[in-house]
């Protein structure tokens, strides 16, 4: 399991929080000019490429899907994670350009991928499939039609019930219904943020952070709910500390200048519930949030086994730090 | 195209009976002998109304290329209307799509038990399924609870997996 190791790159998501309530914002917002590139090399990078890219090995099917009309989005979408990754970091990552003969190297891992821009049978992977492995980053295409985006390329390790061999074709509506162990009703919310996606223009990306709690596991997904469904309820106060995580996914939406398509990133990120203790102010807002959540979002969050058990450790853990 | 419309339990072109769009200037109707007899009485309802309509009659075994001919040779304005079996509604209704025509352009009445598909999350294997919110999936045999969302693309309604108590 990861965790978040450098917590001045750890996204904490109750920034909303006022007089000890939960307020839950699912709106879209800008991004101040630091935060426009996702990039983001932490601690954790090699390990996470390497499970990551590990996946992708063992389960092709579940991990990546795309339709075979999306190439020339696809290099679209190289170009892209290209620029990005220079632009932020140009001591980990540089390109040489000959002509459509491209050198793409990733010095961090020591690593060359030679080809010819726009011609996949110079790669062994699809393109997408593989500037997508040097990035830790889940990546959804979703292409603008009829008023709607519909997902025809993913690459996906982290994301949390959601899954590529699933939600492939499937409108943005139609994504965010699937949510089990409850009935979900949140149609009105999934087109209020279908409509902000429309509005979005090359050039200036959107953000939303998401949050969860996950017992004892990162990946969450419908292929293995027989076996992460049950190991929630082996939660408890006393475990929780190490076994429950604060899961932030922060998205990034971005509209693809040439085909117009909408690309999702998450950066999904753990920390820990033990975790808190280094950022005291940390501690003390995520319980007051905790304890406030009301019990239908708990359980369409999935988090209702163990939510008691959590705010419990919680509150033990700041009473421990007072005594002291 | 993968999100072309697919015919199933819930479909919204799915109707208890068959009654006519007055919004369209033309009317075909595609029935079996099942659907026969209803078919004529809501004609025979409508017969003051000069109803513009083409009844075109399935027999025994669906005549691919006739139905083909049919639906490509209709002009804009034409609603479809399907008074069938599932099998033959199925196969009607894609050719249907196939052919331009939308869901808002559809009307389908079943006759008989609809068909009903699970989408195994453990295997990838599309099965039919009967009714219940349980089943086992008919490839890998993993125990899947009938989850109430359809994927066009898989044609079947997800499985969620669970292991039985």
């Amino acid at each position: 399991m990861f965790k978040s190791t450098n917590l001045d790159l750890f996204t904490f998501p109750f920034t909303n929080f006022k007089n000890k309530t939960y307020r839950y914002s699912n709106d879209l917002v800008a991004l101040s000019e630091d935060k426009v590139n996702f990039m983001k090399i932490t601690p954790e990078y090699k390990v996470q490429i390497k499970r990551k890219r590990e996946m992708l090995e063992e389960q092709p099917e579940v991990r990546y899907q795309s339709f075979p009309h999306t190439m020339e989005m696809q290099w679209e979408f190289v170009e892209l994670l290209i620029d990005l990754s220079i632009n932020k970091y140009p001591e980990h990552f540089s390109v040489e350009k000959d002509g459509d003969q491209w050198t793409f190297t990733n010095h961090i891992l020591g690593e060359t991928e030679t080809f010819i821009f726009g011609d996949e049978s110079s790669l062994s992977l699809e393109p997408y499939d593989m500037i997508g492995r040097h990035f830790h980053n889940d990546f959804m295409l979703m292409v603008n039609r009829d008023d709607n985006f519909y997902l025809e390329v993913a690459q996906e390790s982290f994301a949390a019930l959601f899954s590529p061999n699933w939600n492939l074709g499937m409108s943005f509506n139609e994504i965010h219904g699937p949510v089990p162990f409850v009935s979900r009703d949140g149609v009105e919310l999934t087109d209020r943020i279908r409509k902000f996606l429309l509005t979005i223009e090359p050039g200036a990306p959107r953000t939303r952070v998401n949050w969860n709690l996950m017992a004892d596991r990162w990946d969450v997904n419908y292929e293995t709910m027989d076996i992460w469904g049950p190991e929630r309820d082996k939660v408890t106060a006393e475990n929780a500390g190490k076994l429950v995580h604060l899961r932030v996914e922060e998205q990034w939406f971005i509209r693809m200048p040439r085909s117009n398509a909408i690309l999702f990133v998450l950066d999904t990120q753990f920390l820990p519930l033990e975790d808190l203790v280094l950022r005291p102010e940390w501690l003390e807002t995520t319980y007051f949030n905790l304890a406030d959540i009301p019990d239908y979002m708990a359980e369409y969050k999935g988090m209702a086994p163990f939510l008691p058990q959590s705010v419990e450790y919680l509150e033990n853990l700041m009473n421990s730090m007072k005594v002291k | 195209m993968y999100n072309s419309p697919v015919l199933y339990d819930q479909s919204e072109t799915i109707k208890e009976k068959l009654s006519f769009n007055d919004k369209r200037k033309k009317h075909l109707i595609i029935y079996d002998q099942k659907a026969a007899g209803d078919v004529k009485q809501a004609l025979t309802a409508h017969s003051q109304e000069e109803l513009n309509y083409e009844p075109f009659e399935i027999e025994d075994a669906i005549k691919l290329q006739d139905l083909r001919t049919l639906l490509y040779s209709q002009k804009m304005g034409t609603h479809l209307y399907i008074a069938s079996n599932w099998d033959h509604a199925a196969t009607v209704f894609a050719e249907a799509t196939e052919a331009g025509f939308t869901e808002d352009e559809i009307q389908t009445v079943i006759y008989g038990p609809k068909r009903r598909y699970i989408y195994c999350m453990k295997c990838y294997h599309t099965s039919e399924i009967s009714d219940g919110d349980e089943v086992q999936c008919a490839r890998c045999d993993a125990y899947m609870e009938v989850g109430p969302f359809f994927s066009k693309v898989r044609k079947g309604y997800i499985g969620y997996p669970f292991i039985p108590n």
